[in-house]
């Protein structure tokens, strides 16, 4: 594999990065070239002893967008550092990829169960104050008055469930981001 | 050598290779594949971790043969975590080598 093949090789596998970052990994390659070629050392040779430019694409693009999905904060970035994550190798479908999905399922459960809670909450609301307009389709059994404060009751504490819930899901978030970061350390490079 | 023992050392050469001076890729990686065989790319991915994780910043200076290269400096944080590091790393290997002689004793 000469230069050309493998600068070539190199920047289509770095697709899906930020392209400061893809022209930045671009340049120090062509830097590691230009070095080696006045050392006397062919394209060739130097292009052997780099590696796979596929592998070494997938290390950067991991550590690329795992440092963007710690800069901010969503659920589109850490999907796309874990995807990557997963070009390094089989052992990240364990090692990554299980605890992702385990992860992001609890916050989304608590989400609709918060949800679920507000839901009930509002229904009984209006059911207590609607309930004795139309008492032919629908009978209130329990006080009125018992009803709509224990609904607002419980919509107030389906709204601090769901507070509740979105500040731990920045928690995982942050513990998640660290996991992945900690494994890339262990992961990195196949040879 | 073993892949696995490679792979967790790298950082430490990396970082203990910074800490004598600030070096440019092409001559860390010179460095580090002249004792250690590795895919000589894998070095770049690593200085692209440590400079997101702030352990060392870069920057351009002109060299004699004209092109400019790109030079690794350790920061603050960098030079912590290259000695805690280094310190963790010469304790582990001790007592390894202790059992590796055998000098061990049962209690």
């Amino acid at each position: 594999m000469n230069k050309k093949d493998f600068m070539y090789k190199l920047s289509l596998y770095l697709g899906g990065i930020p392209v400061e970052d893809r022209e930045d990994v671009i340049s120090d390659f062509e830097e590691h070239f230009k070095e080696g070629l006045a050392e006397g050392r062919t394209e060739e040779e130097i292009a052997d002893s780099l590696g796979d430019p596929k592998s070494l694409a997938n290390q950067f693009k991991a550590s690329i967008l795992v440092n963007e999905a710690e800069k901010t904060t969503s659920a589109v970035n850490i999907t796309r550092a874990v995807f990557a994550t997963l070009g390094l190798g089989f052992f990240n479908l364990v090692f990554i990829l299980g605890p992702f999905i385990a992860i992001a399922v609890l916050p989304i459960a608590l989400f609709a169960s918060a949800i679920s809670i507000i839901a009930a909450g509002i229904t009984v609301f209006f059911a207590a104050i609607f309930g004795p307009l139309i008492t032919q389709y629908f009978a209130v059994s329990i006080n009125p008055a018992v009803a709509i404060f224990g609904s607002i009751g419980v919509t107030c504490f389906g709204i601090l469930f769901f507070v509740g819930d979105i500040y731990l899901a920045k928690l995982l978030y942050r513990l998640f981001v660290r996991y992945i970061k900690f494994n890339l350390r262990i992961i990195t490079g196949k040879e | 050598m073993n892949i696995q023992f490679k792979k967790g050392v790298l950082e430490l050469c990396a970082l203990a290779l910074l800490a004598k001076k600030n070096r440019y890729g092409y001559e860390l990686v010179n460095e580090i594949s002249k004792n250690i065989s590795i895919s000589e790319g894998t070095i770049y991915p690593l200085l692209r971790r440590l400079k997101n994780d702030g352990y060392v910043t870069t920057y351009l200076e002109e060299s004699k043969e004209g092109a400019p290269r790109k030079y690794y400096q350790l920061t603050e944080a960098g030079k912590k975590v290259g000695k805690e590091l280094k310190e963790e790393w010469l304790t582990f290997v001790k007592k390894v080598n202790s059992f590796l002689k055998g000098g061990v004793k049962d209690e």
